[in-house]
């Protein structure tokens, strides 16, 4: 049985259930729309500061003695990768690495750097030979290299257009259908 | 001006000066060392979760160190080293975030929350009170004289 006070109570509270309901589905619907419209984690790039910009100078000295230069390989696209041998994701994108870069290798229109991310050359020297690295690998033993691309940790990767600006940072493994994606793209805005 | 009043104003002006000087330093200029480390106290260091790059032993933390310094031995003012940085790693490197823009939603959010707390609190203790001053009705009287009997 409902007392006299209860039912004049009854509609304000009801409203009030209501409007608090609302509001928490509102909520939760957007959150929902928020996470289901985000792309994929093995598609998804970073922010960075330096997308749209010059890449930060890249001349260093690679494990087998040679000099690299980015800026003399303008006029293909260039995928800085930052990697470490005790780095698992860095392990586990290697055969993509591989993939993207015997793909582009007989074209020429794109290439890959590796640059050593808190590691010793030692390791990385075995590391290359052992997995059959086909790209230059640049020792960068102060990390200033990884300090001017703003790497937080391996792996991460700077993908470089013709004329040596940064297009896309991505952050974790690579993939190299994703990374065809990201040029073809990029030569379709006309970079 | 009684001598007790004067005795307190003097030791209010010692105060003052006391506080002014220490807080300053006694005027001596701070090393490039200093201004760095102090610089990089207002970074995360890239490779931690809750250090600054003042405080970490991590590699990435001494190379930042080393690059502000050099900055600072270049003659860079505070700010132009802090957009240097944040130039390369985005504003999400510094421990405090800015309070403009969408990061400054950090700081308003928090104050928005308490201010709409408060307003619900108030709202809800007044009406709690008119409610416990609204009087029976004749239905009421007559429902606690038959629970009575």
């Amino acid at each position: 049985m409902t007392s006299p006070i209860d039912a004049r109570d009854l509609p304000t509270r009801r409203r009030t259930g209501v409007w608090v309901a609302v509001v928490i589905a509102t909520v939760m619907v957007a959150f929902v729309a928020v996470l289901a419209t985000r792309p994929s984690a093995a598609d998804r790039q970073a922010e960075s500061p330096l997308l749209g910009r010059p890449a930060p100078a890249l001349i260093g000295t690679a494990v087998d003695g040679s000099k690299v230069d980015v800026s003399s390989l303008r006029g293909k696209f260039v995928l800085v990768n930052f990697f470490a041998t005790w780095c698992v994701p860095c392990l586990q994108e290697h055969p993509e690495l591989v993939r993207f870069a015997q793909r582009h290798q007989a074209s020429g229109d794109a290439t890959v750097v590796g640059v050593v991310f808190n590691d010793s050359m030692s390791s990385v020297r075995k590391y290359v030979s052992d997995k059959g690295v086909i790209w230059p690998v640049v020792s960068d033993p102060g990390g200033n290299i990884a300090f001017d691309y703003g790497v937080r940790g391996p792996p991460e990767s700077f993908l470089i257009d013709r004329a040596g600006n940064v297009v896309s940072k991505i952050i974790g493994t690579v993939r190299a259908d994703a990374l065809d994606r990201l040029i073809s793209q990029a030569k379709a805005r006309g970079l | 001006m009684t001598r007790l009043r004067l005795s307190w104003l003097g030791a209010l002006a010692v105060l003052v000066v006391a506080l002014t000087i220490g807080s300053h330093g006694a005027g001596k200029p701070e090393t490039p060392t200093r201004r760095a480390m102090r610089l990089a106290a207002d970074f995360r260091c890239p490779t931690c979760r809750d250090l600054s790059a003042a405080q970490s032993d991590a590699e990435t933390a001494k190379t930042m160190r080393a690059r502000i310094l050099d900055l600072v031995r270049q003659g860079r003012t505070d700010r132009a080293i802090r957009a240097e940085i944040v130039s390369r790693y985005g504003s999400d490197i510094l421990l405090k975030p800015p309070a403009s823009g969408v990061a400054g939603l950090v700081w308003a959010l928090p104050v928005a929350a308490f201010v709409v707390a408060v307003a619900g609190l108030g709202f809800a203790f007044r009406r709690w009170r008119s409610r416990s001053t609204r009087s029976p009705t004749d239905d009421d009287r007559r429902l606690v004289e038959a629970a009575l009997r």
